[in-house]
């Protein structure tokens, strides 16, 4: 029992990784990419293809594609997802909904059938673990979710501090406002795809180290990306971070339940959330809800 | 300066803003005046880049900034404050104020100059922008307007929404902008206030420019005939 909250927890650290990107890209550019997936499968492609033509770490492969898929973001953002949000709300949904197809099919092409995994190329840390209190604790497990903390605590800390951060903000609350204090809100879409892309290939690459993943992998990863984002609240990354914990938490409840219901007892907690939020006022599941709250009171007495 | 020429604006097939003329030099201090709905925002928002022209011309400092986006124009000099302030309501003042210096021009203006200017923000400067007062929102509005040291400052309805006692205070804030020399455009609808403030009074009606004159060849009553658009009846009146 213990064992399995433990083993979701970690699991939940890479579900956070995964929704982070997605749900940046959201609060960021109001636009829900549903080339998510399929970018994070083809980051991990890179990866796997660097590891094994230049006999390197996956560690070190990852550096090198994080600048690609910079890139590649950047491109995402200036010939597809700026004309497309020109057509209404729609239009961007529909564009990388045919991306996600068209990168799955290539990778298909390219790649085969066959799955493959980063992992033989990690040497012993793909299987070493800690023991704590009788539990054996994978560290590349923990590695993951550290690197999930380290991301979401990173960009939170970007968003909250910096002058960049500062920008994106006041050009998700309003562009055209942002223009007029002399924001360039192309550079800041742009800017904002390229950083959500580098989260993208790192989850990819943490997806190719944790177990296998193969040309059409791309669906479930956006799935996992989609509904912790929605249990987590697309307003906050820390949100999102829980979203990604609380969702294997209850896959691991659902297996628990039934051999078949791993993916079930996510999907069902992510329709309560989704329903509770739709029906609910949003703010009952911040924190900053909670803790106003308790302030108001605390004023009063 | 700025000079705008035979300007058309359009929401769809509505032509908000027709045939719209004017020239302002350096250190000019100009008032718009109109009833709502004359066009002003439309114009000073066509002006700063925030809306497309449909046809006319632009220029700024001898520059032709018809399609220049809002945000070059502001890296430019060319800044507006606009209509109902549009703070970022979940931002502090400070981090308000900061924006304003994203296009990093040089000049006078720091964040300890607005709050001298502003003493009334000093208290509020970690304050969620979105729970201030509405002259503490003007002053803010006012404020990251200045942290771009903006050439030419364009103000899209100061004293709306704010007590007297406010307004003179903004009003005393932005006097000292005279003195540096920056040109400034401001709507006004206080006709007293516009003449005494200002060196000349351009007068909208309709999308359309009906009065364009210094505020000391001008007065009240024939700027209140401008902004109600009397003045053609008048003249019926006085055929007949
Ligand atoms: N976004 C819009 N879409 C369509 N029509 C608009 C829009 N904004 C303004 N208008 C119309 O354009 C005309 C001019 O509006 P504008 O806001 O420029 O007037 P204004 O002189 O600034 O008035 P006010 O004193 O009320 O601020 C009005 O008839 C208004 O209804
Ligand atoms: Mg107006």
């Amino acid at each position: 029992m213990m064992n399995s909250l433990v083993q979701a927890i970690l699991l939940g650290g890479y579900y956070a990784l995964i929704a982070c990107g997605l749900a940046f890209m959201f609060q960021v550019m109001r636009i829900i990419n549903l080339a998510h997936g399929s970018l994070a499968i083809l980051s991990a492609y890179l990866v796997w293809e660097i590891t094994d033509a230049l006999a390197l770490s996956p560690f070190i492969s990852v550096l090198m594609i994080l600048p690609i898929m910079a890139i590649i973001g950047l491109l995402l953002q200036r010939v597809i997802l700026e004309r497309a949000t020109k057509g209404g709300e729609l239009l961007p949904v529909l564009t990388t909904f045919g991306l996600a197809i068209v990168i799955d099919n290539l990778l298909f092409q390219q790649f085969g059938a066959n799955t493959r995994s980063l992992s033989p190329y990690l040497g012993d840390l793909s299987w070493e673990s800690y023991e704590v209190f009788g539990l054996w604790i994978g560290k590349l497990p923990v590695i993951v979710l550290i690197t999930a903390i380290v991301i979401i605590g990173g960009l939170d800390l970007i968003l909250r501090f910096t002058p960049l951060g500062r920008q994106i903000r006041a050009t998700a609350f309003d562009p055209d406002t942002a223009g007029l204090v002399g924001i360039d809100a192309r550079k800041i879409a742009g800017i904002s795809a390229a950083i959500a892309m580098m989260t993208v290939a790192i989850s990819g690459t943490a997806l190719g180290l944790r177990g296998t993943f193969d040309a059409y992998a791309g669906g479930p990863q956006l799935l996992f990306a989609f509904e912790a984002t929605i249990i987590g609240g697309a307003s906050s990354l820390w949100g999102v971070f829980m979203g990604g914990i609380i969702l294997a938490i209850a896959q691991s409840i659902g297996a628990l339940i039934h051999p078949q219901g791993f993916l079930l007892g996510g999907h069902f907690m992510f329709l309560i959330f989704l329903f509770a939020r739709i029906y609910f006022n949003r703010d009952v599941f911040s924190l900053k809800h909670w803790l106003s709250k308790r302030n108001e009171k605390e004023n009063a007495a | 300066m700025l000079s705008v020429s035979n300007l058309d604006v359009r929401y769809g097939q509505f032509r908000a803003v027709q045939g719209v003329s004017m020239n302002i030099d350096q250190g000019d201090i100009v008032s718009l005046i109109g009833a709502n709905g004359a066009g002003k925002s439309t114009l000073l928002r066509a002006i700063a880049g925030a809306l497309p022209i449909h046809s006319g011309r632009v220029s700024f400092k001898q520059h032709d900034v018809t399609t220049t986006s809002s945000s070059a124009l502001v890296k430019q000099g060319l800044s507006l404050v606009p209509e109902g302030r549009r703070l970022f309501a979940d931002m502090t003042v400070e981090e308000n104020l900061l924006l304003g210096t994203t296009v990093k021009r040089s000049g006078d203006w720091s964040i300890e100059r607005i709050f001298a200017t502003f003493p009334n923000l000093v208290k509020r400067r970690h304050a969620k922008t979105g729970n201030l007062s509405g002259g503490e929102q003007q002053a803010t509005a006012i404020g990251r307007a200045l942290m771009s040291n903006p050439d030419c400052l364009i103000l899209d309805e100061v004293s709306l929404g704010l007590s007297p006692l406010v307004v003179d205070q903004v009003y005393a804030s932005i006097d000292s902008l005279k003195d540096a020399g920056t040109t400034i455009l401001l709507v006004e609808q206080d006709l007293e206030r516009a003449i005494r403030f200002s060196h000349r009074a351009i007068c909208m009606l309709e999308g359309k420019i009906v009065l364009d004159k210094l505020t000391n060849d001008t007065n009240k009553e024939e700027i209140t005939h401008a902004y109600f658009g009397l003045q053609q009846s008048k003249h019926q009146e006085a055929s007949q």
